[in-house]
């Protein structure tokens, strides 16, 4: 009688196993079928409903920097999964998040900025995320730095780019050479009258040859700039009275459209192509 | 028959559990405040109310499951009526699917009431009856079941405390685990992505249930999921009701 109802036990437990592993296998299988349809996504979806930091912060209980640290990780991970295709689309408003939660974590900063400009092409995203850490962060000048190198390279908003290093440069702390920077954005912007005076600022106060050298070749092509423009508009009022370009520089001053014949930072003549009526330098300003 | 009897007995008994009326008193409080917080928003009041209306079906339905389920075996021990119960010519199986039977039917009872406060709050705000808002709401009942089914599970061998707390890591891990899928596509073929590919696999994933997102925007849903999803949510449960009985026939009450 108990061989019997021991037998039965074995043989409902054997099928009851069996069952699990059917069970289980259906599951399984089910899930992979599950996970071939493709469910249509709200732009951003994933994303859209976290909540500011600002209010974020109160559900950490305290562990505000612990958040911080998880939202970053999941964002690098995020961001680098290009078969999402909305994922730029909030992405000021994470890092703002990981900024409100942990203020001095650097890295989201600086991470998040080059993400704006070089995956999602987004520079306004860039300057808010950059303009965030240099706000909470007041001693650091890395973050107009960045700033100013996106607006000075990316965006080509010189006066932008002007700007930033400006800022940058009031914060100890910063390379010498963001001055420079700033020349080279004002020369960029069009100003080279400032240009030309801050050049020569960086080339008297410079503290080595190296750095005396680079704001001479500057100078020199401020300088070239500035007399070829001279030049520019000298021929074009001689092709307007004489109806043909002038044949030389020489010519230009004799009719009196220059006051003198123009010569470069080292006393040697510009070189003018009478077809164009433009000068150019004999060296290159970066050769001499 | 007695899966039925015990199914009636158990919904009985949760009918007079003062901490059912207590959720259903806080779901309807979550469903009904979600007019208030709609009051705060600056555009489409409706989609606030029935994302907040949604998530308290979900969230206090979720802890019905677990705060009841989660006591209903260890009550029987507990208090020694086990012993009458299994004296007579029932199977232990039985006694596991009546159970688990009659913990569905409260569930499903008190799903329809706050599905009813849910639909006539939205319906005061947009004059029409949402049928598209059911499907999420069936849903919502499938995830509740298989929740319901791991509360038992944990129920049959541990205290509530700690049925409670597994029962509650089971439904985080079910709403997390297809972050899984992105680490699997970061990793490199080896002995790590199987085992995270195996982990995939087996995990619950409970966003299959989760219709939600789609039926507040008015986005279309695949036909095809609907019924892949309902068969892995039957499956799993009918996995983990027969890991369940499996565990509890190993029982010694002695």
């Amino acid at each position: 009688m108990a061989k019997t109802s021991s037998a039965k036990k074995s043989s409902t437990t054997l099928l009851l196993v069996v069952f699990l592993m059917a069970a289980a296998a259906a599951f399984m299988a089910l899930k992979a079928a599950t996970d071939r349809v493709s469910r249509e996504k709200l732009p951003g979806s994933s994303i859209i409903y976290i909540p500011s930091g600002k209010f974020l912060k109160y559900a950490t209980f305290g562990y505000r920097a612990v958040a911080a640290d998880a939202i970053y990780l999941w964002a690098i991970q995020y961001y680098s999964t290009p078969t999402i295709d909305d994922r730029f689309d909030h992405l000021d408003h994470i890092f703002a998040i990981i900024n409100e939660l942990d203020p001095r974590y650097q890295d989201p900063y600086e991470v998040g900025a080059l993400i704006a400009v070089q995956e999602a092409r987004n520079p306004a995203a860039a300057f808010s995320i950059l303009d965030r850490g240099a706000a909470n962060n007041p001693d650091q000048w890395v973050y107009p730095f960045n700033a100013g190198h996106v607006a000075l390279m990316t965006l080509k908003d010189y006066p932008l780019a002007e700007k930033y290093f400006e800022q940058c440069m009031k914060i100890p702390g910063a390379p010498e050479f963001v001055e420079r920077l700033r020349a080279n954005a004002i020369f960029k912007k069009g100003d080279l009258r400032t240009s030309w005076e801050t050049w020569l600022e960086i080339y008297k106060k410079a503290p080595d040859e190296r750095t005396k050298k680079i704001a001479s070749n500057h100078l020199y092509n401020v300088k070239a700039t500035i007399d070829a423009a001279a030049v520019d508009d000298a021929a074009a009022k001689y092709r307007e009275r004489f109806g043909r370009p002038p044949s030389d520089l020489e010519t230009l001053f004799r009719t009196g459209f220059l006051r003198e014949v123009p010569k470069d930072m080292d006393g040697q003549d510009y070189l003018y192509d009478p077809a164009t009526g433009k000068v150019k330098t004999v060296t290159s300003p970066w050769r001499r | 028959m007695k899966i039925g009897a015990i199914a009636g007995i158990t919904f009985k008994e949760a009918k007079r559990d003062r901490i059912l009326y207590l959720l259903f008193f806080f779901a309807a409080l979550g469903i009904g405040g979600a007019r208030v917080l709609a009051i705060l928003t600056v555009g489409d009041r409706v989609k606030i109310i029935k994302d907040v209306g949604l998530a308290s079906i979900s969230l206090f339905g979720v802890l019905m499951a677990i705060l009841i389920g989660t006591g209903l075996v260890y009550k029987e021990i507990d208090k020694k009526t086990i012993f009458t119960l299994l004296s007579k010519p029932l199977h232990r199986a039985e006694f596991i699917l009546g159970k688990f039977l009659g913990l569905v039917l409260t569930l499903f009872v008190m799903t329809l009431f706050m599905s009813l406060i849910f639909l006539a709050i939205v319906f005061a705000h947009t004059l029409k009856i949402e049928g598209t808002l059911l499907v999420a709401v069936g849903y919502i009942f499938l995830e509740l079941v298989l929740v319901t089914a791991v509360a038992i599970l944990f129920s049959s061998f541990s205290t509530p405390i700690l049925s409670s707390l597994f029962a509650l890591a089971f439904y985080l891990i079910g709403h997390l685990s297809w972050g899984l899928e992105l680490i699997l596509k970061k990793m490199a073929p080896g002995a790590g992505k199987t085992l995270v590919r195996f982990l995939y696999t087996v995990l619950p994933d409970l966003e299959n249930f989760n219709f939600r997102t789609e039926v507040v925007h008015g986005l279309p849903i695949p036909p095809g999921i609907y019924l892949s999803s309902f068969l892995y949510g039957v499956c799993y449960t009918a996995f983990i009701l027969g890991l369940a009985v499996l565990v509890f026939r190993r029982r010694d009450f002695i």
